[in-house]
C-alpha cells in the first residue's frame, strides 16, 4: 500500500502541473458556465412542469460524458507509453515496488485527476439542481455514479493501450479507436437488429450494454439509440454497471500482467527478405500474397514524389498491402450496410439507413485523419528528420504536396470502398442519385477539412502526440460540436442559429442532402456548407503553406 | 589551391545570446577538420550555418565558391550532412530509406540503385540493407546516416558528432571510414567530445569557446601556441641516470620547470619554456657531461591537454565584449 501511495504522490502532481491540464480545467468550466447562462430561464415565469429543467440536465449530462471521452483516455495511454520510453518504467521496475502496486498507483492518481475534472461541472450542475425537477439521487448521484465507473473503464482501457503500443501518437490512434468500438460500434448491430428473435439479435442486444450510451441515456430519460417507440425493457444502466466492472477487473490484470520488463524488450525485426530466401518459399508467398510485405521494393520512380511514397512506406499502415487489406475492410463493411439497407428499407426507409452511412463514414474520418495527418509536420520535427529533408534540395511545396497527397489517397480509398452502399441506395431508390453524389462530394470536403486541420495544427508543434490530440480536438469540436448546437434547437438556439453554425458542418450537409428528418427542414443548407467548407480548406491551405514555408527557412 | 570551405567574419545572435561571434577560419580540399569545444561553445551553430540551416547575423560562409545562404540550394548538392540525432523513419528497410534520399536529391532510379550499392560497400553496411532502420544499434545507425550523406556525392561532409555513443570497435570502424572518405579527397568537418578519436584522424583542429574561435591550425600548431610550454622528453641508455639527469635540468632550467623522471622507461621528461637555443645549450651541457643520451625530442601536444587549457582559460577570462573579434592563433592558408 505504502508503494501505491507513493507512485500516487508522483503521478498526481505530475498530472495536474501540465500546461495541458490547466487549459483542459479551464475550458471545461466555461463550457459549463456557457451551457448554463444559455439555458437558465430567462423570464419570470416558473416552469413547474420541470421540462426546462430536465433539457438543461441533459445537455449537461451529454457535455460531461462527451469530455470524458475526449479527455480521460488519452492521460492513461500517454503517460505510460512515455514513461516506458523514457525508462523510468525500468527504475520503477527495479525497485522494491510490487507490479500491482505500480499499476493501482497510476489507477488512483488517473482516477483522482479525473474526479477533479468532474469536480469542475459541480456549480454547472448545482445550478441545474436549483432549476428543480431533479432528483439528487437517482439523476445527480447516478449521472456522476455512472461518470466515474466510464471513467475507471476508460482509464484502465488506456493503461492497456500504454502497455501494448510503442509510440504515443500510435497510442492515442489505438486508444480513441477503442473508445469508439466500445461506446460507438457496440451500439449498432442492435438498431439493425433489434425485435428480432435470432441468436445475431441477442447478441447484439447483449454487445449494446457494453456501450455507455444507452446507460446515459436511459439514465436522463432519452430513447436508447435505434428504439423504435416500445419502452425499453431491459435496466441498461445496472447491465452496463455490471459489464464495465467486469471489463475494468480484466483490463487490471491484464495490465498487471503486462507490466514487467518486456515492456523495454521489444523486438528486433531481423529484416527478413523474399529475394534472399528459397526457391519455393518465393513461390509460396507470389501465390500467397497479392502484394508482397517482404519482396524487395524497386527505387522511388521519377514520375512519384519521393515525399509521398516516404510517408506511405514509413506510416505504420501505409504500406499497399496495409491499404489493400483496409480497403478490403470497408468493402466489406460497406456490403454489410448494403444488406442492411436492404433489409432496412421495410422499416426505416433508404434516407435513415442512408443518414447512417453517412455518420458511420465521418466517424471513420474523424478517427483515421488526425492519427494519420497530425504527424505529417510534427513527427518529422520531432523525429530530426525535417532537418535532414531540409539539407536536400526539394523544394517546400515538393515535400507538402507529397504529404498531403499521402493522406489524400488514403482518405480517397476509405471513402470509395463504401461507395457500393450508395449504389445500392441510388437501385432501390433511383430519384436519389443526385443526392448521393451529392453526399459524397460532401463526405469529400469533409475529409479534405479534416486532413488540411490536422496539417494544419501538426505544423505548430513539435511533438506527434500533442498535434494529434488537438486536431481530434478540434474536429470533434467542429463536428461534434455543431451537432450538440444542432440538438439543442429550439432552446436555447433559434432555428437560424443553428443553421449558420451546421454551414460549418459539411456531414450536416451530407445529411441535408439526403433529406434526414431534422436536417430537411434548412433551406439551402448544402450549398452553404460546401462553401463554407470550400473557405475553410482554401485558409487552412494558405495558412499550412506559408508556416511550412516558414519553417522550412533557415532559422 | 582555392580553399573548398571558407568562412568569414561569421556571427550569428540569438537575441542578446552570441552563439558565434567573429568566426573566420578556412580549409583546403582533402582536410579533416576536427572543431572541438565544450557544450555551447557554437560548433553545432556553425554548421547549421554551413548547410544552409541557420541564417548568420553577420559574415559569409561559402562552400566550393557556393554561398551558404544566397546559394543553399547549391549548397546542399555540395554537402553530405548528418545531424547528431539521426532522424530515421519508422518502418522503413535501410535500402528504401537510401533510396528516398537519393530520390530526394534527384538521382536517377538506375544510378541511384548502383549508388547505394557503393555507399552501403564504403561503409561496410551491405548486409544491413534489408533490417529495419529502428532495429539497428547506435553505431548501425551512424554507419547508415554516413552512407546517406555520401549518396549524392557531395565534397564536403559535415558530420556531427558521428562518434558520440559508439562502442570502441565501432568508434575503430567510423574512424577508418571517415580516413577513408578523405583519401578519397573529401574535406570533412567532424565535431566530437571524444578528442582522442579526433587527434587520430583530424589533420587541422578549431577549437571553439563562448562562439569565438580560440585556436586553429594542425594539433601541433595549436597545442605550442595555446600552452607556454612545450613537453620534452630526453631517453637515455642507462635508466641508472635518470634520477641525477633529473637534478641536472631542475638546476640548469627555470624554477617552476616541471621534471618528471621515469626510471622504468628510462626517460626524463619536462615542461619548458626554453626556446630552441636555450635547449640546445642544455643538450649540450648533458652530453659534454659524459651522458648518453638516445633521444632527444619534443612530445606532440594531446588534445585533451589543449582543450582543458582553452576551456580554462575561458572560465577565468572576463566576458568579452561581444562582437569583438577573438584572437585567432593560425588561418590555414
Amino acid at each position: 500500500m505504502k508503494g501505491t501511495i507513493a507512485i500516487v504522490e508522483r503521478e498526481l502532481p505530475s498530472l495536474l502541473r501540465m500546461k495541458q491540464t490547466l487549459w483542459i480545467f479551464v475550458a471545461v468550466a466555461l463550457t459549463f458556465s456557457a451551457t448554463v447562462l444559455l439555458k437558465w430561464p430567462s423570464t419570470a415565469t416558473a416552469d413547474l412542469s420541470g421540462i426546462q429543467a430536465r433539457a438543461v440536465f441533459r445537455g449537461l449530462a451529454y457535455s460531461m460524458f462527451v469530455t470524458v471521452i475526449l479527455v480521460v483516455p488519452a492521460f492513461p495511454a500517454t503517460g505510460l507509453i512515455r514513461e516506458v520510453r523514457r525508462r523510468t518504467m525500468e527504475l520503477l521496475l527495479n525497485s522494491p515496488l510490487r507490479r500491482s502496486e505500480i499499476f493501482l498507483g497510476k489507477l488512483i492518481a488517473l482516477a483522482a485527476f479525473t474526479a477533479l475534472l468532474l469536480s469542475v461541472t459541480l456549480p454547472a450542475m448545482a445550478c441545474c439542481y436549483a432549476m428543480g425537477a431533479i432528483s439528487p439521487t437517482h439523476d445527480l448521484l447516478g449521472l456522476y455514479g455512472l461518470l466515474g465507473i466510464i471513467c475507471i473503464e476508460l482509464i484502465v482501457l488506456g493503461l492497456l493501450v500504454g502497455t501494448i503500443a510503442d509510440t504515443a501518437e500510435s497510442g492515442l490512434r489505438w486508444v480513441y479507436g477503442a473508445t469508439f468500438a466500445l461506446t460507438v460500434i457496440t451500439v449498432i448491430p442492435h438498431m439493425f437488429l433489434q425485435g428480432g428473435d435470432s441468436s445475431y439479435a441477442t447478441v447484439a442486444n447483449h454487445m449494446r450494454t457494453l456501450s455507455p450510451i444507452p446507460a446515459l441515456l436511459q439514465l436522463v430519460g432519452d430513447a436508447t439509440p435505434g428504439a423504435t417507440g416500445a419502452i425499453e425493457p431491459m435496466d441498461l444502466i445496472q447491465r452496463y454497471v455490471v459489464s464495465a466492472m467486469v471489463l475494468s477487473l480484466v483490463g487490471c490484470l491484464i495490465c498487471i500482467q503486462r507490466l514487467n520488463y518486456s515492456l523495454m524488450d521489444r523486438s528486433r525485426a531481423q529484416g527478413l527478405i523474399t529475394d534472399e530466401r528459397s526457391a519455393s518459399l518465393r513461390v509460396a508467398r507470389r501465390v500467397m500474397y497479392l502484394v508482397d510485405p517482404q519482396k524487395r521494393k524497386s527505387g522511388i520512380a521519377w514520375f512519384l514524389n519521393p515525399i509521398m511514397v516516404k510517408e506511405f512506406r514509413s506510416r505504420q499502415f501505409g504500406r499497399l498491402h496495409w491499404l489493400l487489406r483496409m480497403v478490403a475492410g470497408c468493402a466489406v463493411l460497406s456490403l454489410l450496410l448494403t444488406l442492411a439497407t436492404t433489409m432496412g428499407t421495410l422499416d426505416w426507409g433508404v434516407e435513415k439507413v442512408g443518414a447512417i452511412m453517412i455518420v458511420a463514414q465521418v466517424g471513420l474520418i474523424l478517427v483515421l485523419t488526425p492519427g494519420i495527418s497530425g504527424a505529417m509536420i510534427a513527427g518529422e520535427l520531432e523525429s530530426g528528420g525535417w532537418n535532414m529533408l531540409r539539407a536536400t534540395p526539394l523544394s517546400t511545396r515538393r515535400v507538402l504536396t507529397g504529404k498531403l497527397m499521402s493522406v489524400a489517397i488514403t482518405l480517397a480509398l476509405v471513402l470509395c470502398a463504401s461507395l457500393p452502399g450508395y449504389g445500392i441506395i441510388m437501385v432501390i431508390k433511383p430519384v436519389l442519385q443526385t443526392q448521393v453524389a451529392q453526399v459524397v462530394v460532401s463526405l469529400a470536403l469533409m475529409a479534405t477539412v479534416a486532413m488540411l486541420t490536422s496539417a494544419t495544427v501538426s505544423s505548430f508543434f513539435r511533438s506527434t502526440a500533442a498535434a494529434t490530440t488537438v486536431s481530434y480536438g478540434l474536429l470533434i469540436f467542429l463536428y461534434a460540436g455543431s451537432m450538440l448546437v444542432w440538438a439543442n434547437q429550439g432552446s436555447p438556439f433559434s432555428h437560424a442559429v443553428v443553421e449558420r453554425v451546421l454551414s460549418v458542418n459539411a456531414m450536416a450537409g451530407a445529411l441535408n442532402a439526403m433529406e434526414v428528418e431534422g436536417f430537411q427542414i434548412y433551406e439551402g443548407l448544402l450549398r452553404t456548407t460546401w462553401l463554407v467548407s470550400g473557405g475553410i480548406c482554401g485558409v487552412l491551405l494558405l495558412v499550412l503553406s506559408a508556416r511550412t514555408w516558414r519553417i522550412w527557412q533557415p532559422d | 589551391m582555392s580553399p573548398v570551405v571558407e568562412i568569414n567574419g561569421l556571427t550569428k545572435r540569438f537575441g542578446q545570446f552570441v552563439a558565434l561571434d567573429q568566426l573566420s577560419l578556412s580549409l583546403n580540399k582533402g582536410s579533416i577538420l576536427g572543431f572541438i569545444g565544450p557544450n555551447g561553445a557554437g560548433k553545432t551553430t556553425a554548421i547549421r550555418v554551413l548547410v544552409g540551416l541557420t541564417r548568420p547575423t553577420a559574415g559569409t560562409a561559402r562552400i566550393a565558391g557556393a554561398d551558404c545562404v544566397r546559394e543553399a540550394r547549391k549548397v546542399r548538392q555540395l554537402v553530405g550532412y548528418m545531424p547528431d540525432k539521426f532522424g530515421s523513419y519508422d518502418n522503413m528497410r535501410v535500402r528504401e530509406y537510401l533510396d528516398f534520399f537519393g530520390a530526394a536529391f534527384g538521382i536517377g532510379r538506375r544510378k541511384r540503385r548502383a549508388r547505394i550499392a557503393e555507399v552501403l560497400e564504403v561503409t561496410n553496411s551491405t548486409w544491413m540493407q534489408d533490417r529495419f532502420v529502428e532495429s539497428l544499434s547506435h553505431g548501425m545507425q551512424q554507419r547508415i546516416g554516413i552512407a546517406r550523406t555520401l549518396l549524392h556525392n557531395p565534397e564536403v561532409l559535415i558530420l556531427d558528432e558521428p562518434a558520440n555513443g559508439l562502442d570502441p570497435q565501432a568508434r575503430i570502424e567510423m574512424r577508418e571510414i571517415l580516413l577513408r572518405l578523405a583519401d578519397e579527397g573529401r574535406t570533412l568537418i567532424v565535431t566530437s567530445h571524444i578528442l582522442p578519436e579526433l587527434a587520430r584522424i583530424c589533420d587541422r583542429v578549431a577549437i571553439l569557446a563562448g562562439g569565438q574561435l580560440k585556436a586553429f591550425g594542425t594539433l601541433q600548431e595549436v597545442s605550442r601556441a595555446l600552452s607556454q610550454r612545450r613537453t620534452m622528453e630526453i631517453e637515455l641508455l642507462d635508466a641508472n641516470r635518470v634520477v641525477s639527469v633529473a637534478a641536472e635540468l631542475r638546476s640548469s632550467l627555470e624554477t617552476d620547470c616541471e621534471v618528471t623522471p621515469s626510471e622504468a622507461e628510462s626517460v626524463v621528461r619536462f615542461r619548458t619554456s626554453a626556446d630552441e637555443e636555450q635547449l640546445s645549450v642544455l643538450l649540450n651541457k648533458l652530453v659534454t657531461s659524459g651522458e648518453r643520451i638516445s633521444q632527444f625530442r619534443e612530445v606532440a601536444g594531446d588534445l585533451e591537454e589543449v582543450f582543458i587549457s582553452v576551456t580554462q582559460q575561458e572560465t577565468h577570462e572576463q566576458p568579452q565584449t561581444k562582437g569583438e573579434s577573438a584572437p585567432v592563433t593560425e588561418t590555414a592558408s
